[in-house]
């Protein structure tokens, strides 16, 4: 099967900074995922260079198996939805006509039915409407589009946590009653944990992971009890993080651990947790989880 | 949406949940296990997720796929999930315990008694 | 085919941009000339005016808007830049024809009625549109395209170098005019130029201004390529 993205050693220089550095991926059709990394990683560079909205300096990168720079083939079956979106001087339901007008499966009920959920006026200029309101727009596009590959990037700028899962909430519904290739890019890694099918995370323009969502989860644990008991069990391990108080030490660990393993920790009086995907990927990217608060 | 517990796969902890419903009898044997999209919007989880919950359990025999109706609970489903829990009773639940009383100095009478009946919640000592 | 018709419906959206505001500007330039023409005495040859210029200035406006404020939402919609541009250049001919044939009707009602009973000659203008009614509906549909396609260059320039890169665009075309005229006073052929134009026809000079607006599609088409939205 052709992969819907792929990147090959893509690289995309600026005068004085390397957005993206020596990228190379694949994403598979029919998955959702997380582009995952801080501002500035490269990820709205990797999405418009899939968009054909940005060239590549070096690599190459493919989509439906194709070049999408100027390719209409290519780039009629994909929709993207970012941040900041700029429309002309019209009104809300222009641009969803507009919309329509491109996607052959477009749904118009869909439409109908996101606008009434984010209650958004019709009939407002997008220019007067709130910046939660805008992005909803996008989003209202993104979905009834339908296209075979959908991108989001940070699309929810403005919108509270009520609408937030609302998007969740349709996307998923849409995903699973129309499946398409979705990737979303977003700096709330735990909200959107549960409904990736794949990470990809790039830090400084580089991927630092590329992996099922099911096998990051559970990927790092964070082991604490008496200092000794901790540094026994963690001895021979990879350490992302060690942390001390007294007699007692806390100690994040890369492994993920088995039923076995867990239950002699277990045994030792030490207590487990696990790392979400959000404090996961801050270890991934090489920043302690403190230094990034102190930050 | 009920809280999905971090740690173990997402999709592990779907059949888990599955099959807990099936040996308290919530699932009945031959009853219609919900489909990866119904199981997909109620956890907020991905559907490819949802089916390799499903999948788990299907491969254990415990769910059976009907082609173009769905899936549903195997019989003799929950005899087989009870037996394959009671074997793991001992580690999961016995161990930790025994462990812990071992720590507190509670002797095993005192634990068995514990065990049998009311009167000892006081944690083991006398009245 | 169908995308190109769908970037042309999509600029009329906003039809105020591309329908309403020329000819209400026109209508409103008019409406003051008749005025003038009205209450002024009227000169030997009647009143001639510059006013129906007000709608090729317009269109090289709504051609710079279509580049500056459209593209990325067309963009947006997976649309390329190449059909983006042959679509708004769709739109940009077809209009050439409707408004040239708009003004030439405008033209021949005009002359019918005497300049509208003022002996105005606001859609009459001498030499180049003066001729027969297909020709002044050539003229205007090449004039209407150049004007529109310059204006969609002007936006493209903006949009792909910003305000520098239009600061020199305007300095490069006032350079290039510039070496033609030092070029033309060293080699003392201001005559030739003279005869050039004296000799030039109507339908000459519509040939002439349709190289130059193929030039600016051609020139549009070029720097669309790599603009980034």
């Amino acid at each position: 099967m052709i992969p819907t993205i792929s990147a090959t050693a893509l690289s995309r220089r600026y005068r004085d900074q390397i957005a993206l550095d020596d990228v190379s991926l694949t994403i598979e059709p029919g998955t959702v995922t997380g582009l995952l990394g801080r501002n500035g990683a490269g990820k709205t560079t990797l999405m418009r260079i899939v968009t054909g909205l940005e060239f590549p300096t070096a690599g190459d990168l493919r989509v439906f198996g194709e070049v999408p720079a100027e390719n209409d083939a290519v780039l009629r079956r994909m929709v993207f939805v970012r941040e900041e979106q700029v429309y002309p001087d019209f009104q809300v339901r222009h641009a969803i006509r507009v919309a329509s007008w491109f996607y052959p499966n477009w749904s118009e009920d869909l439409a109908g039915q996101l606008m009434a959920d984010f209650a958004i006026p019709p009939r407002r200029r997008i220019k007067r409407l709130s910046r939660g309101m805008r992005s909803a727009v996008g989003i209202v596009i993104g979905l009834a589009a339908r296209a075979e590959l959908t991108l989001f990037d940070e699309p929810y700028a403005g919108l509270d946590a009520v609408a937030r899962q609302l998007f969740y909430d349709r996307l998923l519904a849409e995903f699973a009653e129309h499946p398409r290739t979705i990737v979303l890019s977003t700096h709330l890694i735990d909200e959107v944990a549960d409904l990736l099918e794949h990470v990809v995370m790039l830090d400084h323009g580089r991927v630092v992971l590329d992996a099922p969502a099911d096998d990051v989860r559970g990927t790092g644990m964070t082991v604490s009890g008496p200092a000794t008991a901790v540094e026994e069990f963690v001895a021979g391990r990879t350490v992302w993080h060690r942390q001390r108080l007294g007699s007692r030490a806390s100690v994040t660990v890369a492994d993920s651990l088995d039923f076995a393993e867990q239950a002699k920790a277990r045994a030792m009086n030490l207590s487990l947790e696990p790392l979400s995907l959000q404090q996961l990927l801050v270890h991934a990217a090489g920043v302690s989880a403190d230094e990034k608060v102190s930050a | 949406m009920p809280a999905l517990d971090d740690g173990t796969p997402l999709f592990v902890q779907i059949a888990e949940q599955l099959a807990d419903d099936i040996v308290d009898g919530t699932l009945a044997e031959g009853a219609r296990v919900p489909s990866t999209n119904e199981l997909a919007a109620f956890y907020r989880i991905n559907p490819a997720t949802a089916a390799k919950g499903i999948n788990l359990l299907v491969d254990d025999g415990v769910v059976e796929k009907r082609r173009g109706i769905g899936m549903f609970v195997a019989a003799g489903a929950q005899e087989q999930l009870r037996a394959g829990r009671r074997k793991r009773f001992a580690e999961q639940y016995v161990d930790p315990m025994l462990a812990e009383a071992n720590r507190l100095r509670i002797d095993t009478d005192t634990l068995v008694s514990l065990i049998r009946g009311p009167g000892w919640h006081n944690g083991g000592s006398r009245p | 085919m169908n995308t190109l018709v769908n970037v042309a419906r999509y600029h009329l959206v906003e039809r105020i941009a591309w329908l309403a505001m020329p000819w209400g500007i026109l209508a409103f330039s008019f409406l003051v000339n008749a005025v003038i023409a009205a209450t002024a005495p009227v000169p030997a040859h009647g009143f001639y005016t510059g006013g129906l210029a007000s709608i090729y200035v317009f269109l090289l406006i709504c051609g710079a808007l279509s580049m500056s404020r459209s593209l990325p939402f067309g963009m947006m919609l997976g649309v390329s830049r190449r059909t983006y541009y042959l679509g708004t250049g769709l739109l940009v001919l077809v209009m050439g024809v409707v408004f040239g044939l708009v003004l030439t009707l405008l033209q021949l009602v005009e002359r019918a009625s005497n300049g509208w009973g003022l002996r105005l000659h606001f859609f009459q203008v001498p030499w180049i549109m003066d001729g027969p009614w297909y020709q002044t509906w050539l003229t205007s549909f090449v004039l209407l395209v150049l004007f529109a396609l310059y204006g969609v260059w002007y936006g493209l320039v903006f949009r792909r170098w910003s305000l520098l890169g239009l600061v020199t665009f305007i300095a490069a075309q006032m350079v290039v005019a510039l070496l033609a005229v030092v070029a033309i006073s060293l080699s003392h052929d201001w005559s030739a130029v003279g005869h050039f134009f004296t000799a030039l026809t109507a339908v000459a000079l519509t040939g002439v201004l349709a190289v130059i607006a193929a030039a600016m599609g051609a020139g549009g088409l070029s720097t669309i390529r790599r603009v980034t939205v």
